[in-house]
Parts: C-alpha cells; sequence; structure tokens
C-alpha cells in the first residue's frame, strides 16, 4: 500500500533539542490530539489545531534552555503530565500548564536525558546516571562514555526496573541498581532509544534504537542477555537518528516505526510479515528532524506524522488529502483562514519592523559613544563532525537557526575537501601561502544560498598529520557577526573504536614508561585517537581497541599509571604514536622510555590485507577506463557481439561500475600514500632512511603485484 | 510531496504512428498531475533512452523533410545521431548516412572528426526541408539529410566553436555563421563567404536576434574574454564585460536575452542592462528559453551539469521548475516531437536520455512547483517573524552589556561601540620578496587595555568626580573575505593570519590581471584575541580600472615608441576627471599630462593633452592603449572618434607573424600531397599483400604487411607534424585576427569599422604594406 503524505506547517517555536515534541493522549475517540513542545528559550508550548489554526493551550515563560520532554503519569492513567528538564532541574506540569513539580537533581551538569515512568524518574548528565522513586535517591551509576539517551523497560510488564543507556562508545549499558548487568554492542554510537510499540512489545523487552551514524536496529533485552532482531545500515548515507516513534500509520494493526534524521529525512518503516522492517515512505525537509511523533493532530481521522525541526519548526505530514479547488480562473484560491492568517503576520511583521528599526537607531547612536561596547549577538550552532566508515573520511555538518550567509574553513593541516551533491553552496579556494607564517594549508569560501540553514561538508584527512580545522560561520542576521567552531583532526584521525579485535594477527608493540600519571596518559591517548572519552576512566588500567577505518588494521592501547602499551599489526600506526607521543612527553618535559618491538611478519600481513583493495580499484580504474572506447566501438559496430565476455561484461557493468568509481575519489591515491609510509616507516623503525627509494616503490606499484611487491618490501 | 513513483515499462503511443520502440522507460499520460493544494508539478509526457552519448551543447532539433521533427547530436567517434521515430523503413545507405544497427530510428552520419558545433534550419531558398550544419576545428559541412547529399564542405581556418543560423542585418538571405578564433563567418547557401568580422578572443556563443528594435536581427557575440558583443552586421554597437567566459546566448523576447558562463552563472540581460544573475556551483551547459508555465512569457531554461533542469522567470530568475537527470544536462531544445501540434520542451542528458514537457496547460497556470504557494507564503513570513525577533533580541542584549568586561566574557568578542575599519588602497611597486601589487589595508584604529571611561556614564557612583579605568580587551582582525568577480581564481580572497601574528591591520595584496573596474566585497572579522565570536564588518570599496600604474617613474626608464594621438573637443579638466576616476592616484592630479609606470608589464606609459585638444597616448603596449581610447571616449560621450598609430614594435611582430602564416601554409599545402601520396602506396601495399595472401605466398605477405606497419607510422608521425603545423598556424591566424581588433579598438564608431573591413580587404589581396598603413592611419585611402 502507498503511503502519500502531505506536508504542513503548524507553528514556530524556538531552536528544539532533540526529543522535546510529544503528543498528549486523546481524550475522545476520534479527537484530535495537542502538541507539547519545548524549545531552547525555555518555553514548554502546549497547543491544538483548530480550523487550521494553532490554539495554545498553555505557555510557559523562557527560562533555561529546555533539553528534554517526556510524559509520565502514575500507572494505569493515562500518560499526560508533561514532564521538562532545564538546567539540572525536572519541571513537571498538568496537561492544563499548571506547574506541580519542580526538582531539583543536584546533579552538578545539566541533564541531556530523562525518563519517567510512575513515581520513577530517570535522569541522565553527561557521564552520570540518577534514578529517583517519589524524588528521593535510589540509584546512581558512572558511565565509562558519554550517556546519550536512556529509556527503561516498561515495570507493568517486565516486573523489575531495567533501565538502558545508549552510550557513546558503541554500547548500550543494561543496568540493575546500580550495577551494570551487561553491555549491549551495536553498530554505531547510539543516540536514540524507544521502547518498541511504545511499551516494549508482548514481554516489554523489545527496545529500538538509533544511531549517530544512521543505522537502526532492534535488541531484545532479556534478564541475562540480549538478542539482535534486526538491523538497517545506512547505505543511502543518510544522516544520524535522532529521534523515533512507533505509530500504527498504515492501518494494518501494527505500529509502523517513524524515524527523523539529523538530515532532515523522514522515514516510515512497515514491519513485513517476517516483522522485518521495510521502508515505505521517505520525505527530506530542509533542516534536521529532532522529534517524531505519530498521531492525530490536524484533523480528526486523518492520521499524521509530527515532526519538530532544529529551528523550531513543528510540521506535519498529514494522511489528509491537501487538494483544493483549482479553479479554473486565475490564481489559486487561498482559503479564508490562511488569508486571515497571512494578513495577521504581516501586520506583526510591520510592527516589529518598526521596533527593530528603532532598535538599529539606538544600536547606531551607541556606536558614536567611545564607551559603549558592543557585544556579538549569540545564535545557536548545531554542529557535528564525525568519521563515516565506508569512504574513511569525515563530515561536517553545520545548522544554524537562520539562513548562513557564508562559511570559512581554514585548516592548519593538509586535508581536502570533497564535493558534497546536496549543497548548493558556491566554493571557492583561496590561496594560502603556506610560505607565509600563517601555517593556513586550506582556505575555502562557502556563499550560501538564499535560506540554507544546513550545509554538509566531507573532508578527508591523511593519518599522521594533526591539527585543527576551524569553520567561521556568519548567518544573515543583523548586526553581522560570526561564530567560530573549532574540529580537531587527530593523529590517527582515520581509527574508529571498536569492542573487540583479532588476536592472531602480527602485532608490533610500542612501550612507554616513565614518570606520567594516569591522567597523563590518558589525555595523551585522548590526543591521538577519536572516539575516547575526555574523561579519564575509573580504575588503574584500561584498554581501548581501534579499527582503522580505510585498511582494516587495528590498534590496542593499554595504559595505566606509569606505563603504557600499543599493539597494532601496522608499522605506520606505531611509528604515528611514537612520533606524537615522545613530541607530546617532551612539550611536558616528562622523561620517556620508549621501546618497541618490530614484527616483520606484520608488514607482509599488512600488505595482504591492502592487496585486495588495491587489486580492486585498480581493475576498477582499468575497466572504467576501457568503457568509453569499448562504447565508441559498439556504436560503430552496431553491436558488441564480437568483443570477448570480459569486455562484455564490463559494457553490462558500465553504469555500475562508474558509480564505484565516483563514490570513492582519489581511493587509489591513498591507498599508493599508505604504501608508501608503510614502507618508509618500516625502515625508519631499522634507522634507515629509504626516501629515495618511493620512486621505485611508485614504479613497482604501476605495475601492481603482490609477491614483487613484498619483494621489494624484503629486499631493500 | 509525492511518493516515489515506480518506473513502468510501457509504450507511449498515443497515435498508432507514434511509438518508441522499446526504450521507453517511463509513461504518464496527462501532462500534471494534482498534488499538495491545487500546487501542480509538471511531469515529463515522455522518456526515452537513445543509447548513445550526447556531446554536450551539440544538441539541436530539425524538421529535415519538411514536416518531422528529428534530434539532432553529435555523438563521440566523431559521428552525428539523428533520432527520426516518424517515419520508418525505406531508408536507404548510402554516402555519409548509415543506419544505426541498434536502434532504427536512429540514423548515424560519420564526419570523421570531432564535430564541435551543430544546429539545422532552413538555409537555401528552395529547399524543402531544414539543412544540418556540423562545424569542426577546420571544416563547416551544410548537409541535405532528406536528400542525403552534401551541400556544401568547407575549409573554415579559425574553426567552428558556435554556430547559428538566421537572417543577419540587411543580408537578404539566411547565412550560416560561425564563431571561431577571433573570428565571425558567415556563409550563404551555396558556401560563399558573405560575412567576416573580427573579434577580442575566441567565440564560444553565438546567437542571433533583433537586439537594437530595428526589426533587423544584430548578431550576438560571446567570447572567452568574458564580452559579449553585439555586431550589427560588422559594426560593433554595443559591449557588455562579464566576469568569465561566456559559453551560452539565447534569445528570450523583445530585446531580452539570456547568457550563460563558465563559472556556473545564469542570467538575463535587457539590452545592455543585466536584469538578474544567479551564480551555482554547477556549470551551466545549455540555455534555452521556453514558455513552460503557459504564461505568455518565455522562461529561461538551463540544463546544468550535474543533471538539474531548472526553469526561471526572466523578470526575477525564481525557480518556477526543476526537474534531476542522472547524468549532465547536454542540451534543451524545443519541438513537436508527438506531431500533435503542441511544442515540448525536450531536454537530452549526455547518457542519452531525453525527456519531453508539455507547457502546463492554462488552468494550472503559475504553478508547477511541488508545494504549494500558501504554505511557503506563510513560512517565508514566519522566517522573516523569526529573523526580525532574533535581531531585536540582538540589540536588546547588546544595550544590557556594560563596558568593563571580566575575563571570562573575553570569549564573546566585546569590542568598544565605536570600533570603525578603516581601508585605504595604494600602489605597491615591486620589491625582491613581492610582485607589484595593489595594496588594500584593512585597520582597526582602536587603542587597547585600559581606558577612562568617562563620569557622566556613571552618575551613580560616589567617586564620580573620578574617572573609572575600564578595561577592554585588544581589537584584532581574526580574518578578512573578499569577495571580487574576476581578480581572483575563486570569487574570494581571504587572509587569514595564525594566532601569534593578529593585530588590528591586515594588508592585502591584490593583483587584478586585467584593467577592469571591480568592486572588492570586504568582510571583516573583528573581535578580541580569544574570541569564539566576532563582529563581521562589510565594507565595499571599488577599485578602479586602470589601477595598476603606479606615478613613480623611473627615470632610466626607456620612453615608449609605440603612440596613439587624437583630437577631442573637450576641456582638459574633464581628461583630469577622467584621470582620477579610472586611475589609483594618491591625492589626485590638476593636470592632464601623466607620466605612469606600468606595473603589471612594466613600461611606461605618458598621457599628454595640448591645448587645442590632441591627446598622445604613449605606451608599447597596444592593447592599454585601446582600452585607454575606449574608456576616455565612453567617459566623454564621443561616439566617432579617428586616430592615428604608431607601435613599431608590435607590428614588426606582427610582421613576422604574417612571414609565418605564410610558411605554415606552404608546409601545410606540401604535407597534404605527401599523405595523398602515402595513401596511394597504403592502397598498393594492401592489394599486394591480400594478393600474396590468396597465392598463398606467405613470406611475401608477411613482407607487404610489415611495410605497411612502417608506413602507417610514418604516417602517424606526418599526421603530428601536421597537427602541430596546423595549430601552429591556428596561433598566428588568431593573433592576425587580434591585431585586426587591437587597430579597430584604437578608434571608435565609424572609423573602428572602417580600419577593420580596410584590413581584412588588405589580408584578403595580400597587401601587408597596405595593412599597415591602415593601421597606422586609420583609413584604407592614401
Amino acid at each position: 500500500m502507498e503511503i502519500n503524505l502531505n506536508h504542513v506547517d503548524y507553528i514556530q517555536v524556538g531552536v528544539t533539542s532533540q526529543k522535546t515534541m510529544k503528543l498528549l493522549p486523546a481524550i475522545g475517540r476520534k479527537a484530535t490530539q495537542k502538541v507539547a513542545v519545548a524549545d531552547h528559550d525555555g518555553v514548554l508550548t502546549c497547543f491544538g489545531m483548530k480550523k487550521g489554526e494553532a490554539v495554545p493551550v498553555f505557555k510557559t515563560l523562557p527560562g533555561q534552555k529546555i533539553s528534554r520532554l517526556e510524559l509520565g503519569g502514575a500507572q494505569g492513567t493515562p500518560q499526560e503530565k508533561i514532564f521538562v528538564s532545564c538546567g539540572s532541574e525536572v519541571r513537571g506540569f498538568t496537561k492544563k500548564g499548571k506547574q506541580f513539580l519542580c526538582f531539583e537533581a543536584n546533579l552538578t551538569e545539566s541533564i541531556n536525558a530523562m525518563h519517567v515512568s510512575g513515581a520513577d524518574l530517570f535522569v541522565c548528565a553527561s557521564y552520570i546516571y540518577n534514578h529517583y522513586c517519589d524524588c528521593k535517591d535510589q540509584d546512581y551509576y558512572l558511565s565509562g562514555d558519554k550517556i546519550n539517551d536512556i529509556v527503561c523497560l516498561p515495570v507493568e510488564t517486565v516486573g523489575r526496573t531495567v533501565p538502558i543507556l545508549a552510550c557513546q562508545d558503541r554500547v548500550l549499558r543494561v543496568l540493575q541498581g546500580s550495577e551494570l548487568l551487561y553491555d549491549v554492542e551495536v553498530p554505531g554510537p547510539p543516540s536514540v532509544l524507544e521502547l518498541n510499540d511504545k511499551d516494549g512489545g508482548k514481554e516489554g523487552e523489545e527496545v529500538l534504537y538509533g544511531t549517530a551514524d544512521g543505522k537502526l536496529g532492534l535488541v531484545k533485552i532479556t534478564e541475562s542477555s540480549h538478542v539482535s532482531k534486526w538491523e538497517i545500515n545506512n547505505d543511502k548515507r543518510r544522516g544520524g537518528i535522532l529521534c523515533i516513534d512507533t505509530f500504527d500509520l498504515v492501518g494494518d494493526g501494527v505500529r509502523d516505526i517513524l524515524v527523523g534524521r539529523d538530515d532532515g529525512t523522514v522515514e516510515v518503516y512497515v514491519l513485513d510479515s517476517s516483522n522485518e522492517p521495510i521502508l515505505r515512505f521517505e520525505h527530506v525537509l530542509s533542516e534536521s528532524v529532532t522529534s517524531i511523533q505519530g498521531g492525530c493532530v490536524g484533523k480528526e481521522n486523518y492520521d499524521e506524522v509530527l515532526t519538530t525541526s532544529y529551528t523550531g519548526w513543528v510540521t506535519g505530514l498529514t494522511s489528509e488529502p491537501q487538494q483544493m479547488e483549482a479553479g479554473p480562473g486565475e490564481e489559486v484560491k487561498m482559503s479564508k483562514e490562511t488569508q486571515a492568517k497571512v494578513a495577521a503576520l504581516r501586520s506583526e511583521l510591520e510592527q516589529l519592523q518598526v521596533k527593530v528599526l528603532q532598535g538599529r537607531e539606538k544600536y547606531q547612536q551607541s556606536s558614536q559613544s567611545s564607551t559603549a561596547v558592543s557585544t556579538v549577538p549569540v545564535f545557536s550552532v548545531n554542529d557535528k563532525f564525525t568519521l563515516c566508515q565506508d569512504d574513511a573520511s569525515y563530515s561536517l555538518t553545520l545548522e544554524v537557526q537562520t539562513a548562513i550567509d557564508n562559511l570559512l574553513l581554514q585548516s592548519d593541516v593538509p586535508i581536502d575537501l570533497l564535493d558534497v551533491d546536496k549543497n548548493s553552496a558556491v566554493v571557492s579556494f583561496s590561496e594560502c601561502d603556506s610560505e607565509q607564517p600563517n601555517g593556513n594549508f586550506l582556505l575555502a569560501t562557502y556563499r550560501c544560498q538564499a535560506n540554507t540553514t544546513r550545509l554538509e561538508l566531507k573532508v578527508r584527512s591523511i593519518e599522521g598529520q594533526y591539527g585543527t580545522l576551524q569553520a567561521y560561520i556568519t548567518p544573515r542576521l543583523q548586526p553581522k557577526a560570526c561564530q567560530v567552531r573549532q574540529y580537531q583532526i587527530k593523529p590517527l584521525s582515520l581509527h574508529q573504536r571498536t569492542h573487540s579485535i583479532d588476536q592472531d594477527r602480527p602485532v608490533n608493540t610500542l612501550s612507554l614508561v616513565g614518570q606520567f600519571s594516569f591522567a597523563e596518559i590518558h589525555s595523551w591517548v585522548v590526543f591521538c585517537l577519536p572516539e575516547v572519552p575526555e574523561k579519564t576512566p575509573a580504575g588503574d588500567n584500561i584498554s581501548f581497541y581501534f579499527h582503522n577505518t580505510f585498511l582494516g588494521t587495528q590498534l590496542e592501547a593499554t595504559y595505566c599509571k606509569g606505563e603504557a602499551h600499543f599493539k597494532s599489526d601496522n608499522i605506520s600506526t606505531i611509528s604515528i604514536l611514537k612520533d606524537v607521543l615522545s613530541k607530546e612527553a617532551t612539550k611536558r618535559k616528562i622523561n620517556l622510555n620508549i621501546s618497541y618491538d618490530i614484527n616483520e611478519d606484520s608488514v607482509s600481513h599488512t600488505l595482504t590485507m591492502i592487496h585486495p583493495k588495491l587489486e580492486y580499484q585498480l581493475l576498477l580504474a582499468k575497466k572504467v577506463q576501457l568503457i568509453d572506447a569499448l562504447k565508441e566501438l559498439q556504436v560503430h559496430e552496431g553491436n558488441a557481439d564480437f568483443l570477448i565476455p570480459e569486455y562484455h561484461s564490463i559494457l553490462d557493468e558500465s553504469a555500475h561500475l562508474l558509480e564505484e568509481y565516483k563514490k570513492q575519489p582519489a581511493h587509489l591515491e591513498r591507498l599508493y600514500g599508505m604504501i608508501t609510509d608503510l614502507f618508509i616507516d618500516k625502515f625508519k623503525f631499522k634507522g634507515q632512511n629509504v626516501k629515495t627509494k618511493v620512486s621505485l616503490l611508485l614504479e613497482i606499484l604501476d605495475n601492481y603485484d603482490l609477491n614483487s611487491l613484498m619483494d621489494f618490501f624484503n629486499e631493500v | 510531496m509525492e511518493f516515489v513513483a515506480k518506473v513502468v515499462v510501457a509504450c507511449l503511443c498515443t497515435r498508432p504512428y507514434f511509438r518508441f520502440r522499446g526504450f521507453i522507460v517511463g509513461k504518464r499520460t496527462s501532462a500534471g498531475r494534482v498534488c499538495a493544494r491545487g500546487a501542480i508539478m509538471l511531469v515529463p509526457i515522455f522518456t526515452l533512452k537513445l543509447n548513445h552519448k550526447v556531446n554536450p551543447r551539440m544538441v539541436t532539433m530539425g524538421k529535415f523533410d519538411g514536416i518531422h521533427p528529428c534530434l539532432t547530436a553529435a555523438t563521440q567517434a566523431g559521428k552525428v545521431f539523428i533520432h527520426n521515430p516518424h517515419t520508418r523503413g525505406q531508408r536507404q545507405v548510402a554516402h555519409r548516412l548509415s543506419q544505426s544497427a541498434q536502434d532504427s530510428d536512429i540514423s548515424l552520419l560519420n564526419i570523421n572528426q570531432a564535430v564541435s558545433c551543430l544546429t539545422a534550419g532552413s538555409l537555401g531558398p528552395n529547399t524543402t526541408g531544414d539543412t544540418l550544419l556540423v562545424g569542426s576545428q577546420t571544416n563547416l559541412l551544410a548537409y541535405d539529410v532528406h536528400d542525403n547529399a552534401d551541400i556544401f564542405y568547407r575549409e573554415v581556418t579559425d574553426g567552428a566553436n558556435a554556430i547559428v543560423l538566421g537572417k543577419l542585418g540587411e543580408i537578404p538571405y539566411p547565412l550560416a555563421i560561425i564563431g571561431g578564433n577571433c573570428a565571425l563567418q558567415g556563409f550563404d547557401y551555396e558556401g560563399n563567404d558573405q560575412f567576416w568580422t573580427v573579434t577580442g578572443d575566441n567565440v564560444r556563443s553565438v546567437a542571433l536576434f533583433d537586439f537594437t528594435g530595428d526589426g533587423k536581427n544584430e548578431l550576438l557575440v560571446g567570447s572567452e574574454d568574458f564580452d559579449i558583443r553585439v555586431f550589427k552586421e560588422d559594426e560593433l554597437v554595443s559591449e557588455m564585460a562579464e566576469n568569465e567566459t561566456v559559453t551560452s546566448l539565447c534569445h528570450m523576447h523583445g530585446s531580452r536575452f539570456g547568457y550563460a558562463l563558465a563559472n556556473g552563472t545564469v542570467g538575463v540581460y535587457d539590452r545592455t542592462a543585466r536584469y538578474w544573475r544567479i551564480k551555482s556551483k554547477n556549470h551551466a551547459m545549455s540555455i534555452h528559453a521556453f514558455d513552460l508555465n503557459a504564461d505568455g512569457v518565455e522562461e529561461l531554461i538551463t540544463g546544468w551539469s550535474n543533471g538539474k533542469i531548472d526553469a526561471r522567470s526572466d523578470r526575477t530568475g525564481e525557480v518556477i521548475f526543476k526537474d534531476n537527470f542522472s547524468a549532465s544536462v547536454a542540451g534543451v531544445v524545443e519541438g513537436d516531437y508527438r506531431m500533435d501540434g503542441q511544442i515540448q520542451l525536450i531536454c537530452t542528458s549526455v547518457e542519452g536520455e531525453v525527456r519531453g514537457y508539455l507547457p502546463a496547460s492554462k488552468e494550472m497556470k503559475g504553478n508547477l512547483m511541488d508545494s504549494s504557494v500558501e504554505q511557503d507564503l506563510i513560512r517565508e513570513l514566519s522566517q522573516r517573524k523569526q529573523n526580525l525577533l532574533l535581531e531585536l533580541r540582538n540589540y536588546d542584549e547588546n544595550a544590557k552589556a556594560t563596558p568593563g568586561v571580566s575575563e571570562g566574557d573575553s570569549g564573546m568578542g566585546v569590542i568598544p561601540a565605536n570600533t570603525q575599519l578603516q581601508t585605504a588602497l595604494a600602489v605597491r611597486a615591486a620589491t625582491e620578496s613581492q610582485r607589484a601589487h595593489i595594496e588594500l589595508s584593512i585597520s582597526t584604529p582602536n587603542g587597547t587595555g585600559w581606558q577612562y571611561q568617562s563620569p557622566e556614564e556613571s552618575p551613580t557612583e560616589d567617586s564620580a568626580s573620578q574617572a573609572r579605568l575600564v578595561f577592554f580587551p585588544e581589537t584584532i582582525i581574526r580574518a578578512v573575505l573578499i569577495f571580487a568577480e574576476g581578480i581572483f581564481e575563486g570569487e574570494s580572497h581571504v587572509v587569514h593570519p595564525s594566532a601569534q601574528n593578529l593585530s588590528g591591520c591586515v594588508r592585502v595584496p591584490i593583483i587584478p590581471p586585467k584593467d577592469i573596474p571591480v568592486d572588492l566585497h570586504v568582510k571583516a572579522f573583528v573581535g578580541g584575541k580569544s574570541s569564539t565570536q566576532f563582529h563581521v564588518f562589510e565594507i565595499t570599496r571599488q577599485l578602479p580600472r586602470f589601477s595598476m600604474y603606479d606615478l613613480n617613474v623611473d627615470p632610466d626608464a626607456p620612453q615608449p615608441t609605440g603612440r596613439v594621438a587624437f583630437s577631442i573637443n573637450d576641456r582638459p579638466q574633464r581628461v583630469v576627471m577622467w584621470l582620477n576616476q579610472n586611475f589609483l592616484l594618491p591625492e589626485g592630479i590638476e593636470s592632464p599630462d601623466v607620466t605612469l609606470t606600468c606595473l603589471r608589464g612594466g613600461g611606461l606609459l605618458s598621457i599628454s593633452m595640448e591645448s587645442n585638444g590632441e591627446i598622445t597616448l604613449n605606451t608599447d603596449d597596444i592593447d592599454l592603449a585601446g582600452d585607454l581610447v575606449q574608456s576616455l571616449t565612453s567617459f566623454l560621450a564621443i561616439e566617432d572618434l579617428q586616430a592615428e598609430a604608431d607601435f613599431p614594435s608590435y607590428f614588426q611582430e606582427l610582421r613576422t607573424t604574417l612571414t609565418e602564416v605564410d610558411e605554415f601554409h606552404s608546409v601545410h599545402q606540401k604535407l597534404t600531397a605527401a599523405i595523398a601520396d602515402h595513401s596511394n602506396h597504403i592502397r598498393n601495399m594492401l592489394v599486394q599483400a591480400e594478393d600474396a595472401r590468396l597465392m598463398g605466398d606467405m613470406r611475401t605477405m608477411k613482407k607487404r604487411y610489415i611495410e605497411l606497419y612502417d608506413l602507417n607510422r610514418d604516417l602517424i608521425n606526418e599526421y603530428k607534424i601536421r597537427s602541430n603545423n596546423h595549430n601552429a598556424l591556428l596561433a598566428c591566424l588568431k593573433s592576425v585576427n587580434q591585431a585586426i581588433q587591437r587597430a579597430g579598438r584604437l578608434r571608435v564608431g565609424k572609423p573602428k569599422n572602417q580600419v577593420i573591413s580596410a584590413c581584412r580587404d588588405a589580408i584578403k589581396n595580400n597587401n601587408v604594406n597596405a595593412l599597415f598603413k591602415i593601421m597606422k592611419a586609420g583609413t584604407a585611402s592614401s
């Protein structure tokens, strides 16, 4: 069955955080539902729709930024009490807007995730989890990495309290009281959790999760272990998931899964007969979708998907046909309500304009005074800088509450800026004299088209070269101001955290012994590797595992006070670590005793790992080169029957080949670069400088053959 | 919004005789579909895959039999294909034309040369159908597809980069006008050269329409020197300067026309005034005027390199319709492809995908986009409201801010309210480490550190009599962005000093590559040293046209030998005014007599004016002299200007070039003869070798084939020589054409055209001495 949904805008509130909009339960069977939405201005708005007009039920006064909104109520009654978290406080409101609770959680940090169930309140700050029952402290847990979301299995079905934390280090932590019950590994950093079917399914144990790299999955959390039901990969490279809801939109009695992503995509997955989700509807909004709900808001009997966007638009995708009598005459007639709406908006705008003019005048006057100061207007920027696993490049997304005018990118490390198709901004690279003492390696401006609030960029880094990427964002807002955001390009930028590694590979070891504290060595590891929590881990020693997203090699870091060991099958990784760590230690005047143990086999092991990738790329490049010539032959001869099967298949697959080739620009060059690094690093550890032989190596690579390459590595 | 429609493989036929064979991938029966709130989205009425690559910009529509429109496009391997779905069978295979074996609707035309442009239209007076014209780098072919015969095949030494067919000025019959390397040439139906003129650089686009509104067509030419020139026959009537190579031109309606540039700009001009333009990161491949929303006015349809097609209102540039192809668009044309009396817009991608769109019917007038107007309106208004609210909040917060901020707030970028940004432009001569440049210095003169706050500002204080010390963090310029057209590699230039080198002053060297006036849009990020937020100061400065000239003159520099002299009827003060406006002079000058150093090429430029109004420009750079003459005359509104000129060194160069041209020509002839010789050899040898094979004499056969192989290698070498020779010849011819253009630019109006046509005659008659006389004196006589 086809789902046809139409876009309707309801109202706009301030900038919103993730999961800050909920639908209140319907009163009658067919009535429309009220919407509760909270924003960064601290305003909680509750409204309903009447004849296409948003009628506010109540609105609270501005205050601290609201980070979450949840519904709750006594067990067995309708869940219509509204709870919001702002700062370290949790407030409760009735559906009429009366505040009945103001609870100070006494956390040092502000709350960023919350769950309400009956009299139980679960809140999380960055690393801390707290459970309160009737506002009394119950349990406490300190997580190893940042907590992104929390959900609790329904007590009424499961019979016990099972809080589940979504943590940045790619695990769901299942708790029991103040103790960790077990970990559930998920394929990416989980960003949102939701109970399946709103109540966790029949047994109440099913949890949906969405990850920051766009994957979606369902796990069953049983008493002792977990069962992964299904997982959807992000093949289309959509944005990260910010919100999930379940709602029966199709009307087949099974709740469908609604997903909102940070690139503005709204998706509806329908479960098929074998309970596998299938994508049935997709719509792209212009901003990231922070909350999503299924219900009925605009008109009775018409179900819809309600979303809020980053800039605060509450938008419905309704099944109500938005058809209008398109008269044969002149313009499409506007309905009376919309005309009134437009007129009201216009008069409001006029009043505002006058006020703004006054404000401008005052501002001008103040600029004459020699003592007044001028501050920069603050605007919020929603940014994300993440490593994409499949093409080993970083993607930078920036979102501002108003339209972006221009963006300046500056980097002090050599990086490549890749074109993203979705972008309509005009990019222009500026010359950067590296001779100058300014040390710029990249200076690029993006001039945005009108109404661009969101920008997506792709950046390719080289391991071993580290520094900072800075983005200066200037929105179209008077008085003009810009904000700078910094992103670290770490020395081992292409590494990603993982939970287990292959222990059988030949490894090279780097050992550090010296007078450093646990916190110091941890800060060095944070400096070198991405996805390591900044907070020094609890305990005396720690191990982290990583894998290289580009080559598939791995790294194990184990360290404690005064001692650290790094193991990797890739010599280059060890070499980079050695350089960076010794530099860092020298900076802090710490005497380090560095020793390394190089395994010759690891080089050939790494080369064999690269081999299939390289071979594939070489073959692909060769095939792509042939496509045009073969096509010409085909046109010339009228058919392709005379060609040998190999060429035939190239012709048949040409579209696919070209697509594949386009997907990985400069892949071959990157592989060559890494092999060259490997070559230099291997001999660096032996104390030999082989830079003069690099040209020979490139020659061998041009006529690539695994054996001759290995021979070359061994011979020199 | 619309749910993704599944592609249905079906036949398009709405009429019995009209069928596309099997290649149809999509089918839509009605032209529009009612979507959200009555807004209508236009969908293609037909889609077909031709399975041939299409060269970008080489697509046309021709009615070769006088009735049926056929999509015609250049494809790879020097071929042109003609897609004719209307008639089947009864097609002879002869001469150039051959049926494609893949698809019977497609005929292939062998050109055997890389096609560089093509068009179709009626050329001859008594032909039934359209003539196909195909241009390559060396030849122009006029071909009658219906009769399958060449009409003419002419050698064009200047190449054919762009072609247009139609009537020009008072010439009574249509001409095929091709634009090549600096030259424009028009041929009639017999292949006679009826029109010739020169232009500033390689021609990239041409268009014919009534620009002046006098009922006769003018020729518009876009070239690689970023200019759009308008020719009334061979008289240059207007010139519009753009900032990139002009790749496409198309007539919209009346005196309005669309243009596209190589940097992704498209826009619309009305006569010489630009109406609107937009810039995209993609490149406009093809532009076309078509009334898609049926409101009686053509929209500008643009096909982009990323596969996007959009239709923009000719008045505002607002997008009223868009669609996407999977590959880059190759061409946009129109024609009645279904033969039902309705003209469709037909778009072709480089991969051979073709889509046809019908204009919107009357009832769906105006609304082609897939979203509703009122929704958008409300959204836009709310957005504006939000912006105003934000702005208001900013002012409120600013008013609250008090001086004497603590250190913790320094990240917020607090600066004194009276901070001003000063900019200055200065000419800097070359030093050892830096090339000559114009220096734009941007500075905030604010002092740093402790400042006294005057007591009346804080009247509540007890110590009101005492001034209060307030700490202002140092105000620095974090970065400077300069957006300007045509002087940087991209559209912007950034200066971002490293953290150690931050200060309140930034100097930006600018080296404009050409003498053009430029607006510099400067954005400076001003704040504290450790700020994460900055104030953005926006300033626009204009760089005068002749900015790379310095008043400091090296007394030892040799005097220029070249000169132009002309007289004007104007006061010297007006010339002084022109000088001050167009040169970057530190504090202005009083007399029209100046001597300057050219920073770009070195050498001197001196301008002097006699009391009788005679002006002499002394410089060795003939281009500069031309620019100065054109700039001065347009400032003084002079319509006709005769001038005497002498540029000994340039003329000497030109003389050498002319002899070179002769040499290259003779080499060319020799080589052609040699090649004919070789091909005879090949024929013989091939026959001998095949004979030997039939006789079973394998040794002789082998020998012959080895010989043949050697000969082939020789031929390839010869070809290389020939093509080098040809390229050298082209370069020489281009410089000759440029010389004529330059000689013309020293004059204005009628004298200018006289010079150009006289020079052309001199070259035709191979009279080199006369050529130089004309260039010097400006007239053909004496």
